[in-house]
């Protein structure tokens, strides 16, 4: 198999393993009732699958390279972008803020 | 959506980049945006490709990545089940972590569902062709932006924009540190299973800080 196949390739299985697993559960529930606890789990979803995308992408400084504290501008960046978030749910405001934080940390610390 | 599509253009850019660079031709990076919609997947697979894995392992761990789509297909099921069918396989294709955080508040808020079904509908197509015209600008200009920009960062900070406003409550706020501390301590899984195992332990948490009555707003 040439590289150019195994691209084309993966772009048709993986198109369709993402297609299946978006289709997955809105064509199972479409003629079936939700369980009840499963409701109640799906309720969840957007504040835990958003923190296991946000966290890590903000802590770790390299792959593998834990960097928690505010010595990290991106720590520093987000935790000021999360209370402004957190106060006016305004997006746009919310990055404004968080690259204006990240940048100035980045020039003052040089 | 405006907001959302501010927090996927720089990823889109990065996803044709790393396409071509992987050695994919410009039509066959295009197609992975047209096709695969998932920038998470595009990435894995374009550096896998570039490190000549096997087929086999370029599917599973794009397949891993894409688990997460089976929640928010799940969650999005209830206010789609009123729906022509091919209504629902057309939104289903929209189905991405933007269009759902953004679109899953307004489905919960409105007593219209309709309402919240079209803006899934027009934000979910706005953001498919601001996707495609993001992967374009990567194929064609390259890293057209200065890395020492750090733009790549408007990512996480668009996601933490729709996640910090979810804290009203106390169930929700053990979700966070649940999943925040277990996407951390995981972060050595193979494949990237971290996120979606850090994901469920949240939903776990979630569940029992609901039933052991951790209340109050």
């Amino acid at each position: 198999m040439t590289k150019a196949q195994l691209i084309w390739l993966v772009i048709v299985v993986v198109g369709a393993v993402n297609y299946a697993a978006r289709l997955s559960f809105i064509a199972f529930f479409a003629r079936r009732d939700i369980p009840p606890l499963l409701a109640e789990a799906l309720k969840h979803v957007p504040a835990a699958m958003l923190t296991a995308i946000v966290v890590p992408a903000v802590v770790f400084a390299s792959p593998g390279t834990l960097d928690a504290g505010l010595s990290n501008p991106r720590v520093l960046a987000a935790l000021v972008a999360g209370v402004i978030a957190w106060l006016w749910r305004n997006t746009l405001l919310t990055i404004g803020v968080g690259m204006a934080v990240l940048w100035l940390t980045r020039y003052l610390v040089g | 959506m405006l907001p959302a599509v501010v927090g996927m253009f720089p990823f889109g850019v990065v996803c044709g980049v790393g396409a071509v660079t992987a050695g994919a031709s410009p039509l066959a990076a295009l197609a992975m945006s047209l096709i695969m919609f998932s920038g998470a997947a595009q990435i894995i697979a374009a550096q896998l490709i570039a490190a000549g894995a096997p087929f086999a392992v370029i599917v599973l761990s794009c397949f891993v990545v894409s688990l997460r789509f089976l929640m928010y297909s799940a969650a999005m099921a209830p206010y789609l089940r009123p729906l022509d069918h091919r209504w629902r396989n057309l939104l289903a294709f929209l189905l991405t972590d933007q269009a759902f955080a953004a679109s899953i508040h307004r489905l919960r808020a409105s007593d219209d569902p309709r309402a919240g079904v079209s803006y899934f509908l027009g934000g979910g197509v706005v953001l498919w062709v601001m996707w495609q015209l993001a992967t374009l600008a990567g194929i064609f200009l390259g890293s057209v932006i200065p890395p020492e920009w750090q733009l790549e960062f408007v990512v996480p900070l668009c996601f933490l924009a729709l996640l910090a406003p979810l804290l009203r409550d106390r169930p929700t706020l053990v979700v966070i540190i649940v999943s925040a501390v277990s996407a951390v301590a995981l972060d050595a899984m193979p494949m990237r299973l971290s996120m979606i195992c850090a994901g469920l332990l949240g939903i776990f948490a979630g569940v029992v800080a609901d039933r052991i009555g951790v209340s109050g707003d």
